[in-house]
């Protein structure tokens, strides 16, 4: 140990990144790559009667046009990672406004989206139903997804609400929203024999490789697919499932006898992959008069599609944040004419937009502060990982100044500005999958590690070369870190905030082993100072091993490995748990008091993320994650038309995400104390923990601000006047 | 995007000449909107003229006029030091608009003829009465927040999108076209047309027709002006709503007053009653109010944007308090 683990060490990618040596999956070059470009429907609902690709096909530069009149049928993958529940281009169904419905292949990009534009398609349509709103007599409880229940039940909770002192009842919704990584989804499949290459724009390429191998299980013989993603432009939960473009690319490309090349357009990726349902949520809370909760019931209800009905945006907060002896959760879904959804950046946020507003709304019925209300309802049997959460209140609360805030709305005013402190828990809930690293130190006493992780612009390069370096004792520049290709040994999809609970126990371990393996080679080693020294002796820092209490009796680890003459090689493979990771946002807004435009001018928050393992990448989740929180609150809206249920505002001019402008300097704190439960040297996972509060967070500034108590985001000005 | 040709011409003449016997041509200036509209396949055009480098860039100020080259771009036009002294709205609306980015590209004729950022308008996937006549407009009966609450027709109800245009709207400036039969000047309010039955119709740019100039008149009240821009996000997003005013006192009592309103009508928005409610007046708030009310007298909000009918007024109450230095 050295040190490094915990320091905020800079990118070691972030060279290649700004100058353009890293190669994103659409960068690589491929000799004879055909380009991709696909049709995508304009009803919502119906059926294809007439598809006539000829003026396509008499394109120039067009190889050839594929439809469901003649590409191979496919089998459609389970419904995780695969969440779509089927195939385009099988049948002539349409379920949703921009599904795909031919794909045109040519020389180049420029030809196959001309050509796009020529195919002429006739459907008989249906008219679709694209909000809630519209159907929520339709709700009903879903089976289980995933292996998790729609339904919870704890005690009693519609009876001790009736009798409750208090009584909270309110309605909170969101709409779609979109994940839109700057980086679109992309694949190239490359088909060599029966072998499948695929570049692809993956956040699990083990999971991308399964889902593919699925589509092709009537194949005879089975292909043999190997998924590659070094880098990623952003994933946000958007490219962790596996979507039908990546299926279908392979079967074209598999047809054509050519590699393909596949980038979805920005409006693309607004229907042909995944999403956050639009929710609405129903929150009954009951509580005493000294602000004990007794009853919770919450019922939401999300957009689901004709084809499938997948929670993703799950209320399982409601359940274990607070202490509360009757809970009734459940979660109820709606068939829309739209794409299906998929999880996204901090699935909780919704789940908390209700629950953490409503506890505001408490706070006040009650005239109890929201800290103080959130610490009487603490949740005691959390398990160990709940800790530090009091400490994270306690530390946010001090840097923010909250101990001066006036509870009164409207009370704070500074010239034409209505000024609101408002803060709100987070919570996230971390994955940890089976993951297995493999690191090789060479004679050159330079180490590679690998394993089929991937980074996802988190730093997974960065922490895993620290922590290879730290546990060898090597300088970081001698670690290399190869990821995101199932050609190495496989690992957790990069989703989840799990990456760190799976993958850094293996590598870890892979680590130690490595360094112990050498030291025993040198001590073993007549040639070397160190022979005869007792292994648990020897300290190893920056490539050298040295005696302790006598240091210069030391060597190398290039000297000892190629005296040894090859090179030493181990495996790591642990299993870590999932848990929670929790924190305290604190945020102060100005809102314009005549023409209620909102600001966010101050964000603080705390974390207990169990040891952290480098400053300046977890520094940069919160900032995200707050920058986020704040789209949510203020801005992010998908707009589809309630008429034909086609998204209107398919691009980042008009899909709004925050600016530079609107997201003020964040002040992370964290608590940072080892937590032994977690075998990833007492980290927890993190990433998606921040910004989960931030959304009530800010309303219930807006309310201190102003009095007006806001239950539906986005937060813009009019709701405000 | 279909492949075209692309010519750079080398002054206003031949541009014109060379548009005008090349079927299906355009101009092209800094392409910031063309190139969007042609990729999302919302405007196909088969040959672009470059008109970048037709020597008409310049800014002068003299006695009379600011005289904005057509070509400049829209970065120089918001720097420059008599721009931002003696026209301060200008340089604000131009400084509210896009990107640092975009202003370094995009020209000021392509800026006044941008197009509505309508989202069924640039989806080829939609309807619009608009880019296809006759097809119908998803707006009126579907998402119509962006949309407007004045000027409206039944066939199209989007909002001419461009803060500069409503800047020179209220400044009075005059636009200067070259055309195959000629020069011509017409005043800014007459450029952008209401869309009535022919919403494809937007300018009264003949076919052909170089913007080579834009000219405001010096006046007192340009002086004191301000652009005040509401938007989802702090920047690089167009209006909801935005006000240009320009306000002479003498004393409390209003000498002259020029008002102009963009994201409420379907051209940058000027209604002379409105001044004229002010005009002679003490600037007084119920006075601001009364001229607030007479804004809005012929609204026609939908559902989406019927919060624009208070928020304009509000708005414009706003700037001129500040600009009047009300308390
Ligand atoms: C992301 C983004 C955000 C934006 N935000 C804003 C905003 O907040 N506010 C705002 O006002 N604008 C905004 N814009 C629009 C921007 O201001 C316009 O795209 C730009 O001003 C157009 O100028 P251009 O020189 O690029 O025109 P081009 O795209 O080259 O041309 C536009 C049109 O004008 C025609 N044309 C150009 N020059 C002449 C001429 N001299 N004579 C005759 N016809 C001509 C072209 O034929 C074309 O039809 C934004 C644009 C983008 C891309
Ligand atoms: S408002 Fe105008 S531009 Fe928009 S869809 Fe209707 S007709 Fe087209």
């Amino acid at each position: 140990m050295t040190g490094l683990v915990g320091r905020g060490v800079e990118r070691v990618d972030g060279r290649a990144k700004v100058t353009g040596a890293a190669r994103y999956a659409a960068d690589n070059e491929v000799s004879g790559v055909l380009h991709g470009a696909l049709v995508s429907s304009t009803v919502a609902r119906g059926e294809i009667t007439e598809l006539d690709p000829s003026a396509a096909l008499a394109s120039p530069g067009v190889v050839a046009v594929y439809t469901h009149q003649n590409l191979p049928r496919l089998t459609v993958p389970p419904d995780f990672p695969y969440p779509k529940s089927f195939v385009p281009l099988q049948d002539a169904r349409i379920h949703h406004n921009g599904q795909p419905v031919a794909y045109v292949v040519a020389e180049t990009l420029e030809q196959a989206q001309e050509a796009a534009t020529l195919v002429r398609v006739r459907y008989r349509a249906e008219r679709p139903t694209a909000h809630l709103v519209d159907a929520l007599d339709e709700a009903f409880l879903p089976d289980e997804f995933r292996g998790r229940p729609n339904e919870h039940v704890r005690g009693d909770a519609a009876a001790t609400l009736d009798q409750a002192e208090v009584r909270i009842e309110r309605e909170y919704t969101s709409p779609t929203q979109h994940h839109n990584p700057i980086e679109p989804h992309t694949t190239t499949a490359v088909w060599n024999g029966n072998s499948l290459v695929l570049h692809e724009s993956a956040q699990g390429v083990v999971l991308a490789r399964k889902i593919v191998a699925d589509a092709f299980a009537a194949f005879d013989p089975r292909p043999d697919v190997r998924v590659v993603s070094r880098y990623l432009g952003g994933g946000f939960g958007a490219k962790g499932p596996t979507w039908p473009h990546t299926l279908l690319t392979a079967a074209v490309a598999r047809q054509a006898r050519r590699p393909v090349r596949l980038v979805l357009t920005r409006a693309q990726m607004f229907t042909m992959t995944g999403h956050r349902a639009e929710y609405r949520r129903s929150l009954r809370l009951g509580a005493t008069r000294t602000g004990r909760l007794t009853a919770v019931v919450d019922t939401s209800t999300a957009q689901l599609s004709r084809t499938e009905h997948s929670i993703f945006n799950s209320s399982d907060s409601t359940l274990h944040l607070y202490a509360c002896p009757n809970v009734h959760v459940r979660q109820l879904g709606v068939r829309l004419d739209l794409p299906t959804s998929s999880y996204m950046r901090s699935p909780e946020t919704t789940a908390h937009f209700g629950l953490e507003t409503a506890m505001d709304e408490l706070s006040y019925e009650v005239g109890i502060d929201p800290v103080e209300l959130r610490v009487r309802n603490l949740n005691p049997r959390l398990p160990y990982r709940g800790k530090h959460l009091l400490e994270c209140y306690r530390l946010a609360g001090r840097a923010f100044g909250w101990a001066r805030r006036d509870p009164r709305p409207g009370s704070m005013c500074e010239g034409e500005e209505h000024v609101g402190w408002g803060m709100a828990t987070e919570l996230h809930t971390y994955n940890a999958n089976a993951s297995t690293a493999e690191l090789v130190v060479g004679m050159d006493g330079r180490a590679t590690l690998r394993t089929a992780s991937q980074d996802i612009g988190t730093g997974t390069y960065t922490v895993v070369t620290q922590v290879v370096a730290d546990g060898l004792g090597l300088p970081l520049d001698h670690v290399t870190t190869l990821l995101g290709d199932t050609a190495f040994p496989a690992a957790s999809i990069s989703a989840g905030s799990s990456t760190i609970p799976s993958v850094i126990g293996p590598v870890s371990q892979a680590a130690r082993g490595a360094r112990d393996a050498v030291v025993a080679i040198a001590v073993a080693d007549p040639r070397s100072p160190l022979h005869g020294v007792p292994a648990g002796d020897v300290v190893t820092e920056h490539g050298y091993l040295f005696a302790r209490g006598d240091r210069d009796r030391r060597d190398t680890y290039r000297a000892v490995l190629s005296r040894h003459g090859r090179p030493v090689e181990l495996t790591g493979s642990t299993r870590n748990t999932p848990g929670h990771t929790f924190g305290a946002v604190f945020v102060e807004v100005r809102v314009r008091r005549r023409l209620g435009s909102v600001r966010v001018s101050r964000v603080v928050a705390a974390y207990d993320p169990g040891r952290v393992l480098n400053h300046r990448t977890a520094r940069g989740q919160v900032i995200g994650g707050v920058a986020w929180g704040i789209g949510f609150a203020l801005m992010e809206h998908t707009v589809v038309d309630p008429n034909t249920a086609r998204v209107v505002n398919p691009n980042l001019s008009t899909y709004l995400v925050p600016v530079c402008a609107d997201v003020p300097p964040v002040e992370a704190i964290f608590v940072d104390r080892p937590d032994p439960s977690s075998n990833a040297l007492d980290a927890r996972g993190f990433g998606e923990t921040p910004g989960t509060g931030v959304p009530a967070a800010i309303g219930n500034a807006i309310f201190h601000a102003t009095g007006r108590r806001l239950r539906d985001v986005p937060f813009t000005q009019d709701r405000l006047l | 995007m279909r492949n075209f040709g692309y010519t750079v011409a080398r002054n206003p003449a031949d541009a014109v000449r060379f548009a005008a016997g090349t079927p299906n041509s355009t101009f092209v200036a800094g392409g910031t909107d063309l190139l969007n509209l042609m990729r999302d396949g919302a405007e196909a055009h088969d040959h672009l003229v470059d008109v970048n480098r037709l020597g008409l860039d310049g800014i002068a100020l003299d006695g009379a006029a600011l005289r904005i080259g057509a070509l400049a771009r829209m970065r120089q036009v918001a720097e420059h030091r008599e721009v931002r002294r003696e026209f301060p709205v200008l340089s604000q609306a131009l400084l509210a608009s896009a990107s640092p980015q975009v202003r370094n590209m995009a020209a000021i004729g392509g800026n006044l003829l941008q197009r509505t950022r309508c989202g069924y308008f640039r989806d080829p996937g939609s309807p619009c009465n608009k880019r296809v006549p006759g097809s119908g407009c998803p707006a009126i009966d579907g998402y119509n927040r962006g949309h407007a609450i004045l000027g409206g027709s039944d066939h199209c109800i989007a909002t001419h999108p461009s803060d500069l245009a409503v800047a020179l709207t209220a400044l009075d400036a005059t636009v200067h076209l070259l055309g195959p039969d000629g020069t011509r000047a017409i005043p800014i309010t007459e450029l952008h047309l209401l869309p009535g039955a022919t919403p494809h119709r937007e300018t009264a740019r003949r076919r052909g027709e170089l913007i080579t100039r834009v000219d405001v008149p010096r006046t007192g009240a340009a002086a004191r002006s301000r652009y005040l821009k509401l938007r989802d996000r702090a920047t690089f997003e167009f209006a909801v709503v935005s006000v240009a005013a320009a306000l002479r006192l003498d004393g409390r009592t209003v000498r002259d007053v020029r008002l102009a309103f963009g994201g409420v009508g379907t051209r940058p928005w000027r209604d002379s009653r409105v001044e004229a409610a002010l005009r002679g007046r003490s600037l007084t708030h119920p006075a601001i109010e009364a001229a607030g009310r007479v804004l809005v007298r012929d609204a026609e909000p939908r559902e989406g944007n019927v919060f624009k009918v208070e928020l304009v007024q509000r708005a414009l109450a706003s700037v001129l308090a500040e600009l009047g230095g009300l308390r």
